[in-house]
């Protein structure tokens, strides 16, 4: 097996983790660091693909970079709305935090 | 590199704006600086400007930012949209008070992350732009006082949103491990069928997953209902509206690097059927009016994109040209909701009873956006549907016309039922109150309805524009 195969296989079992976790955990900081999970493993693909390809590495880390960089302005905004959430339902239970239906 | 001012003109602009807000917001807790009053000015420079800008023509930032009529016909478009957002919203009951700087920074802030996506032709830059755009509209949605509806709807936004996000980048990475580069300009020219690269496949599709998610077209149509029940009725009314434009920019420049015949093209397709006649049958058991016009942006996601899938100029001209002016229908019916509902509240169809009576003007204007909603003459929205269907045809997507005009027909029920409601229905004892400015809210929305019948009767100039624009890309 090729290296840029054994990433990708790491990040798609990443992209698994965290999907099957935001799908079943039930506060919303769990969920948040799913999303985590994501975001971190498609930079992972990305770095990959730049540094294993005949693509520019230097693409694929300036890439990735800026991914961390926003997932972490993300985490922040997430964090602030779940205040928010806590301080209208008093709870950040994902299953308590449903009025709207879809 | 030629770097002239007046190539980025509107974005310089834009910058300012959110800088001036931004100073605003730090010091508008001491002292009342009564943004609302001037804000919708500034606002209004700003089509102006797009106009100046709007026949250069030029590459920056090494060649990942590209000036060209589509980039400049979008940006009028968001510079049009974002005014009428901003009037709309100088008038927001549910707003704490001191956190007006806040919310308009972030509108301006937003729709200069709109511009951004308009000229960006770089996959890593199209990424950080619409990012960019979107999380000034995540802080957003919960600013509505007091409302746990909103909070929710926030959460709910964000981390699906950042999720979808994720699965673009997924598709990112797969495009440059098998196409080797991230400008649009050399992805035009690689292979992208399934039998010559799958995993460039994928990941293209995945990659349009979030614009998919930006444009509610299902299957990342579940937030648009619930985003829209829960944000105030002003918020809405952006979210409706102007990210929209910045999607479509994008689809058109990415769509228009494939083949007729690509697999990718033929997923458009499945998607705009099911997401068209999915948005107009839900949309049929809604009663609250938000949850209408969001069911009604999911269906016209899938007619915008009947447009993308002709890859022709034609379509792709047909597609500008609808989403300006559905973008400009949309903001009509929702400047009537935003009147009428004069305490901040959720819409249902039996508080528009009696809107003939109460408020005439409004209830005329309500009448022209739902028209248009619909696709009937004298309308924007019947010339722009009449543009879609027409380039589409005859290009191997005939059974999705049909389909799209079958589904015209359906959404009449919904959109017509307000304005029944409206016009045929007794006032009930405990209407509500209308916002007591009849002049600023006739003449505004009067001004948004008189666009929308403009884009309906003449629609030449503005089509040739959006055909002119479409020229750059698919000569």
């Amino acid at each position: 097996m090729n290296p840029l195969t054994l990433y990708q296989l790491v990040a798609i079992m990443l992209l698994a983790l965290g999907l099957f976790g935001l799908i079943w955990r039930r506060t919303l900081i769990g969920m948040l660091i799913c999303i985590e999970l994501l975001l971190n493993g498609a930079g992972l693909s990305l770095v990959a693909a730049g540094q294993l390809t005949k693509a520019s590495a230097v693409l694929g880390q300036l890439g990735t970079l800026l991914i961390m960089g926003l997932a972490a302005a993300e985490a922040t905004l997430v964090l602030a709305i779940v205040v928010i959430v806590v301080r209208r339902f008093q709870t950040s239970d994902s299953e308590a935090v449903s009025e709207l239906k879809g | 590199m030629d770097f002239r001012t007046e190539l980025i003109l509107p974005e310089i602009y834009q910058t300012i704006v959110v800088l001036l807000l931004f100073i605003c917001s730090i010091i508008d807790n001491k002292r009342n600086l009564a943004v609302t009053r001037w804000i919708p000015w500034l606002a209004f420079i700003g089509i102006p400007l797009t106009l100046v800008s709007i026949d250069c023509e030029g590459d920056l930032f090494l060649n990942a930012y590209r000036i060209d009529l589509l980039s400049q016909f979008f940006k009028f478009s968001v510079a049009v949209g974002f005014f009428a957002a901003v009037l709309n919203a100088t008038r927001q009951p549910t707003l704490e008070h001191g956190r007006q700087s806040d919310y308009f920074m972030f509108l301006a802030l937003s729709a200069l992350g709109l511009m951004f996506l308009a000229s960006a032709v770089e996959l890593i830059t199209i990424y950080l732009a619409m990012e960019m755009a979107s999380y000034s509209l995540y802080s957003l949605i919960p600013l509505r006082a007091q409302e746990r509806q909103a909070a929710e709807a926030g959460i709910k936004y964000i981390l699906f949103g950042a999720a979808v996000t994720a699965i673009a980048l997924y598709g990112l990475s797969y495009i440059v491990a098998s196409q080797h580069t991230t400008y649009i300009k050399d992805l035009a020219l690689c292979e992208w069928s399934w039998a010559k690269s799958p995993m460039a496949v994928i990941g293209l599709t995945l990659f349009l997953a979030g614009f998919f998610y930006k444009l509610a077209l299902f299957p990342f149509h579940f937030w648009a209902p619930d985003v829209y029940q829960g944000s105030s009725n002003e918020t809405a009314t952006y979210v409706s509206t102007l990210p929209k434009l910045g999607a479509v920019a994008i689809l058109i420049r990415l769509t228009s690097m494939l083949k007729p015949g690509a697999e990718i093209v033929s997923i458009l397709a499945v998607l705009a059927a099911i997401s068209m006649t999915y948005g107009n049958l839900a949309a049929l058991a809604q009663r609250d009016v938000k949850r209408i016009l969001g069911y009604s942006t999911v269906a016209h996601a899938g007619y915008v994109l009947v447009g993308l899938v002709a890859l022709t100029r034609e379509g792709f001209a047909a597609a500008g040209f609808y989403v300006l002016t559905y973008v400009l229908m949309n903001l009509t019916c929702f400047w009537v909701v935003c009147r009428v509902a004069a305490d901040g509240r959720n819409l249902d169809l039996e508080d528009l009873n009696g809107l003939h009576s109460r408020a005439p003007g409004l209830a005329l204007v309500l009448a022209v956006g739902a028209f248009a909603l619909v696709g009937l003459p004298p309308t924007g929205g019947f010339m722009g549907k009449l543009f879609l269907l027409t380039a589409a045809w005859d290009h191997g997507y005939n059974w999705l016309i049909i389909l799209a005009a079958v589904n015209t027909a359906i959404s009449m029920y919904y959109y017509l039922s307000m304005v029944i409601h409206a016009y045929t229905k007794d006032q009930t004892e405990a209407a509500l109150p209308i916002q007591n400015e009849p002049k600023f809210s006739l003449v505004w929305g009067g001004a948004l309805a008189v666009s929308v019948l403009a884009l309906g009767v003449i629609p030449a100039p503005v089509f040739n524009m959006a055909m002119k624009a479409a020229g750059t890309i698919m000569p």
